[in-house]
Parts: structure tokens; sequence; C-alpha cells
């Protein structure tokens, strides 16, 4: 048992050596601790929610714009002034009820697409206007990784609606069936 | 089970389960950030270890793999292949038991058929592992054995 405790030892320091190393080295390494205290927070030093509407996400060190989470009253206002929702849970989930005018990009494709391939999916769409990411509720992250896929192409102004379909029905704003 | 005792049977389930987890290590090592998302998907660690994991998992299992190939360390190599494909079955099953879909981390109110399509995908990839970890016990235990008749002799 004494010898199996040592290679287990030194396969264990073989590989967090290499591992750290490696990590460090690459140009696609990754931060050691995972920083998502901002995944879900929505920023309460803007009471206003006018003040979302025009904020900017800020440019991250990967080379995008972060997406910026909104809260009802705010997507309520995009919403009125026009602005494009992308729903992206599955097809039959999205027929089965959305947000009025929302157009349906599924996350779960749509994360395993090249740039080029997303860039094709979502070409009819203006990078120069905000697009509003939201799935079925807080329960459900679809919104966020959705946000972050399409940030990642340039579209540089995401806002993830939270709350997403269930808030919004609940609040009686218009949806379709 | 006389079999499983011969000495060219351990070397197929040693180069079969050892070529599985080289293979498994190469997509995790070519998009760690992935990676990462990925274990987040099973909301099972805490946030702070993830990447952690994310950026030594895959060196434990390319290493383990190719030392359990090279017949290095075999014991040693079979054992952290066991424990890591028992952490995997851990995760899966909570996931499992919880109706998680973790393709995305979502507790989603899906229809009943699609419900169960990923629920048996997570079945599926659990017995996967099971039959692996049975093929990494097997290996621990008859080369253990076969450790002490060499050294008996």
């Amino acid at each position: 048992m004494k010898k199996t405790c040592k290679e287990i030892f030194v396969i264990l320091l073989i590989s967090i050596l290499i591992g750290l190393i490696a990590n460090a080295l690459s140009p696609n390494g990754i931060a050691l601790i995972r920083d998502d205290s901002e995944r879900f927070l929505i920023d309460s030093s803007k009471t206003k929610s006018d003040n979302f509407k025009n904020q900017r996400g800020k440019l991250n060190k990967a080379g995008f714009y972060q997406p910026v989470n909104i809260p009802v009253e705010t997507a309520k206002i995009l919403f009125d002034d026009g602005i494009l929702f992308v729903d992206g849970r599955e097809p039959a989930e999205f027929q089965q009820g959305h947000i009025q005018g929302a157009i349906n990009i599924d996350y779960k494709i749509f994360k395993d697409k090249t740039k080029e391939e997303k860039n094709e999916i979502m070409k009819d769409i203006r990078k120069d206007q905000a697009v509003v990411s939201y799935c079925g509720s807080d329960s459900c992250e679809i919104s966020i990784d959705n946000a972050y896929e399409m940030a990642k192409v340039g579209f540089d102004d995401m806002k993830i609606y939270l709350g997403g379909y269930k808030e919004w029905k609940q609040f009686g704003y218009p949806i379709e069936e | 089970m006389n079999f499983l005792s011969n000495k060219y049977f351990l070397i197929a389930i040693r180069v079969i389960v050892g070529g599985i987890f080289i293979y498994a290590s190469f997509d995790k090592l070519m998009n760690q950030e992935m990676f990462s998302k990925a274990i987040y998907n099973y909301k099972f660690l805490p946030g702070t270890f993830i990447n952690i994991f994310a950026i030594i998992i895959p060196y434990l299992e390319l290493i383990a793999g190719i030392f359990l190939i090279s017949g290095i360390f075999v014991r040693g190599s079979s054992l952290i292949i066991s424990i890591l494909l028992v952490l995997f079955i851990i995760a899966l099953g909570q996931a499992y038991a919880r109706g998680l879909d973790i393709d995305c981390a979502c507790f989603e109110l899906k229809n009943e058929l699609e419900n169960a399509n990923q629920k048996s995908d997570i079945l599926l990839r659990i017995i996967e592992d099971m039959l692996l970890l049975t093929a990494s016990i097997i290996i621990y235990i008859k080369s253990k054995i076969i450790l002490n008749k060499e050294i008996q002799q």
C-alpha cells in the first residue's frame, strides 16, 4: 500500500506541475480561480432602469464587450424601443410561448458552431444595436451563455434579461403562444 | 474467473482503459475554458475550485493513461483512474437525480420526451463509467496479485 501511495503522489505531483506550467504558458490559459461573482449581478447603483438601457459592457481581456444583466423594467423599455429579443431555448419550448417578436437561436446548437457559422446565423441582426438575450426563467442560464457566445462574435451591446419568459409573462407583457 | 488473472487479458484492459483516458484528456486540454464551463454545469463543485480541477484533471487523465498502458506505476494509475471515475459517477448521478440539464446548467421544465432523452443520455454515461470503473478495479486488484507472486518467486 505504501508503494501505491508513493506512485499516486508522484502521478499527482507530475500532473499538478505540468498542468500549472502549461496553463501559465498557454495563450488559452484560464485563471486559477473561476470568478462567477458577476454572472447574476444586476448593478443596483443604477436605480433608474433607463440607466441600464444605455449602459454598455466593458471590453474584457478576451477581447469582447461584456454583456450586461438587466431587470424586467429595462427589458420592457428596450422592447418598446423595438430592440430584438433572442430566445435561447430549444425550438419546442420556444413554440410553446415566447416574448412577442423574439427570434429563436437554440443555445445548445449555436454554441458548437464556428465563428463564421455563428455570424451566418446572425447575419440579419444589426451589430450596432442592442440585442436582448433571454430564456425560460432565472433558473436557466442559457440567456447568459448565449449572450456571451454572441458577444464573442462581435455583438458589442448584448443585454441579458435574467427573469426570462416566466417573469415577462407574470408581468403581463406581450407574448406569442 | 481464471481469465481475469491472465496476463494478456490484463494488458488488453490496461490498453483499453488507458487509451480511453488519454483520448478523453485531449478534448479537455484543447479547450480548458469549455471544460471549466462543463464542470460548472454540473453544479457540483464550489466555484472557486472549478478552474483548478479544469487545469489538473486532464493531465491526471493523460499521465495515468500513459502509465497504465506502458506498465509504469500500474497500481497507482489504476487507483487514480478509479477515484476519478467514482467522482464522475457521483457528479453524473446527482445531475440525474436533480433533473439537471448538463448541457446548459438548467433546471428547466421541459416536455416529458426531451426530459427522458436527457436523462437516458446521463444514464448511459453512468453505465459507461461503471464499466470502466470495474475494469480499473480489476487492474488494481490483479496487478497486486501478480506483483505478490513475482515477489514470492
